[in-house]
């Protein structure tokens, strides 16, 4: 008996890696999708995203990189789908330049499938260094950071810009935050100059950001896959975050198993030892 | 057909960083060392396109006057930090990084205090008793605004290390290390939350961009 | 004067933008614009501080011809190669940006080496939080069992299948528990305590059905959600404004020169 406990507390780690890389892989392959409940704090950014009336500015900042790809990028596509939908403007930048690429692919992509026109419907800025400094300093005028977009035209010259002249223009900051950059768009942008707030955060740094939610300084927070598998089902797309909703279910399950077994051997063993 | 040809490359650099599973291997190495390479040289691309080219480059062109002249100052601190790799005159890019340190201090301590410490102060000064529509929501409410007042003084009395835990510090840094686990528990649930996401998604990559499976 | 001057700079610097965050007018309003300008561009060079030892690590190795020099060889290459495709296309693109889509930089280099590079280096980590978890996630005494029954509850109420399956990992923890007071009571020879640890154990075995199978069955999402919102929100709030007190009190050591770690 007590060698089957012992065995039950020093299951070899190659094995839980097998199970895991299993746990994972056969619920893809089953291509099943579950039906969800959004989480409330996924509805109120919805809702908020909803209310915004057609042609309102809007910015997106990348503040993740490829690390945090399958959370933050599903994330993005549904905003972009969702503000491309009901024809707001979308100005996009970020503070993680590795992560730029992806989010400006992702813009390229959708605007094309909603034949929008660059600098008329959307315009992607880049990237300066500096974060704190570079969100103070658009929240004065934009030109001084910005003077041109990421191929170097003058922003003067693209007519959605015209309209643009600090936050005071901008009616939403939607953020992907895999890091503190969510911290500082609070800190800065809000604190200074009111500027409305979603972010769209990793699960890691998700709980950081309840605080803020408490103290109403962000309007919403939509975190992790689970989030980005809300908001998918609120504006009606099924997406990599929904496809991701069984795998990490099972694993979960999967994980909470083992911590279980880890600790029945762990308990049983600390008796017999007294 | 260049198309397969990539992702065939890209499958082959995520199975050779899995491999580490098994163990330390040359296919594992050989993938760490061209991320750590390549990143380096994205750094070096990156001053140039989003920083030196249009801030210094275009701003020299598009300002005028003292503006003009003035961005003279940060060009040169700039060049001061590539003094670093000549040994006698490396001393100069202390300049620069006292100035980014020093810029790095003040908006420290603008954003905490006014984008964190006052609002978030002033949230936890919440009604110890909150009238609710029905009973139950009554008692609700005030026993959530306890919990978030005590819980918060707590916590931070447990991280006031300048005086011993006895006492009525004790008891309430007790209490708030009992918050702490409720708060750690819950980080470390998101955390596996995350990573798991990230297998995911590199495994919907593997069956559904390179084998097709899916 | 090696030193002076830079206590200086950081003096003012960090001094001007305290000072303009109370009195945001001319001058110090503009200041800090300008001030808030230049750290952009040097903060961006700053990247660039490394660089230099990195290739010089690396150059050392293979001209020592160690062991993993070969690697060290691979690194530089892929450093130079990945530079020179850049700066290929910044002279090639009509964007000159190689980070744009249309660049062949961003669509093959970009997305199927640095990306795959990238996200399964962190993908890997859960397979290490999964035995982590299994490893070290041992109720020991009340407040790991809290932790532990936390980040349960916490995943439980976050996953689609949480709801179902709530239930029977609940009744799971509980009878463990209960088995523990139990065991525990056997070998305590006084009868008071023995009697608590064995009441403590019948109440376990009690609460499975109205925790587990009719409070958590139907309620473990806004339960998840109430953990979230309130304990765990106060504990963070506690973390996060003793961390904020220690950076303020930190940027004042350096804007006074008190701290110099960084002239090193």
């Amino acid at each position: 008996m007590r060698e089957f406990f012992e065995k039950l507390s020093r299951i070899d780690r190659r094995i839980i890696y097998l199970t895991v890389f299993l746990a994972t892989a056969i619920p893809i392959l089953t291509k099943i999708t579950m039906k969800i409940e959004p989480l409330p704090e996924v509805v109120k950014a919805y809702n908020y995203i909803e209310s915004l009336p057609e042609s309102t500015i809007v910015m997106v900042s990348i503040d993740y990189d490829a690390a945090s790809m399958p959370e933050l990028q599903p994330m993005l596509e549904t905003f972009l789908h969702h503000a491309f939908r009901k024809n707001l403007k979308v100005i996009m930048l970020g503070h993680w330049p590795l992560g730029l690429p992806l989010g400006q692919q992702a813009l390229e992509d959708l605007a094309k499938k909603y034949n929008k026109v660059y600098g008329v419907d959307y315009v992607f800025l880049g990237y300066r260094p500096g974060v704190a400094a570079v969100i103070i300093n658009m929240g004065k005028e934009i030109r001084n950071v910005f003077s041109t977009d990421y191929k170097y035209t003058p922003i003067d010259s693209l007519p959605l810009m015209r309209r643009v002249k600090n936050y005071k223009d901008i009616k939403l900051l939607f953020g992907l935050e895999a890091g503190a950059v969510g911290d500082s768009w609070i800190q800065y942008g809000y604190a200074r100059y009111g500027l409305p707030i979603i972010l769209g955060t990793t699960a890691v740094m998700t709980p950081d950001y309840y605080p803020y939610l408490q103290a109403n300084q962000v309007i919403s927070v939509i975190g992790g896959l689970r989030g980005a598998a809300d908001y998918e089902t609120l504006v009606g797309i099924k997406g990599q975050a929904s496809i991701g909703m069984l795998p990490q279910s099972v694993i979960h399950l999967v994980i909470i198993a083992f911590i279980i077994i880890g600790n029945i051997g762990f308990l049983v063993l600390r008796r017999t030892k007294k | 057909m260049s198309n397969i040809i990539w992702t065939w490359i890209a499958a082959f650099f995520t199975l050779a960083i899995l491999s580490f599973l098994y163990k330390d291997n040359p296919f594992y190495k050989f993938a760490e060392h061209v991320y750590v390479g390549s990143s380096a040289a994205f750094m070096v691309l990156y001053v140039w396109v989003f920083d030196a080219y249009p801030k210094l480059v275009i701003g020299f062109t598009e300002k005028v006057g003292v503006q003009r002249y003035l961005l003279i100052i940060p060009l040169i601190l700039s060049l001061f930090i590539l003094l670093r790799f000549i040994k006698p005159l490396s001393w100069l890019s202390r300049w620069p990084i006292a100035f980014t340190v020093g810029m790095a201090a003040g908006l420290g301590i603008t954003g905490l205090t006014q984008g964190f410490l006052v609002p978030q102060v002033q949230a936890s000064i919440l009604p110890l008793f909150v009238k609710g529509s029905t009973a139950g929501e009554t008692i609700l409410y005030t026993f959530n605004n306890w919990i978030i007042v005590l819980g918060t003084i707590f916590t931070i009395l447990y991280f006031y290390f300048s005086r011993e835990h006895k006492g009525i510090l004790g008891v309430s840094s007790k209490v708030g290390i009992t918050i702490l686990m409720i708060t750690f528990g819950a980080s470390f649930g998101y955390t596996i939350m995350a990573r798991i996401s990230l297998l995911i998604g590199r495994i919907y990559f593997l069956l559904h961009n390179w084998l097709k499976l899916v | 004067m090696k030193k002076e001057i830079p206590l200086a700079i950081t003096f003012i610097s960090g001094f001007l933008l305290v000072l303009a965050l109370f009195i945001p007018h001319k001058p110090f309003g503009n200041l800090e614009e300008i001030f808030n300008d230049w750290y952009i561009i040097v903060s961006g060079f700053t990247m660039l501080l490394g660089i230099d030892s990195l290739l010089g690590y690396n150059f050392g190795k293979i001209r020592r011809k160690e062991k993993d020099a070969p690697y060290a060889l691979i690194l530089i290459l892929s450093f130079f190669l990945t530079l020179l495709w850049g700066v290929i296309e910044i002279i090639r693109t009509p964007e000159h940006n190689p980070f744009s889509p249309s660049s062949t930089f961003s669509r093959y280099f970009y997305n199927s080496i640095f990306v795959p590079l990238q996200s399964t280096m962190f993908a890997i980590l859960s397979f290490f939080i999964a035995s982590a978890a299994y490893r070290a996630f041992r109720a020991k005494e009340f407040n790991s069992a809290l932790l532990l029954v936390s980040a349960v509850i916490v995943m439980l109420g976050r996953i689609p299948l949480g709801q179902g399956a709530a239930p029977y990992v609940i009744t799971i923890i509980f009878l463990i528990f209960a088995w523990y007071f139990y065991s525990e009571a056997v070998g305590i020879t006084e009868t008071r305590i023995k009697l608590i640890y064995i009441l403590v154990a019948i109440l376990f075995v009690v609460l499975i059905y109205p925790i587990g199978w009719v409070y958590l069955r139907q309620h473990i999402p806004s339960f998840s959600d109430w953990l979230m919102n309130v304990p765990q929100m106060a504990g963070k709030r506690g973390i996060m404004i003793g961390i904020a007190l220690g950076g303020i009190a930190m940027s004042i050591r350096i804007i006074l020169g008190i701290e110099r770690t960084y002239m090193k």
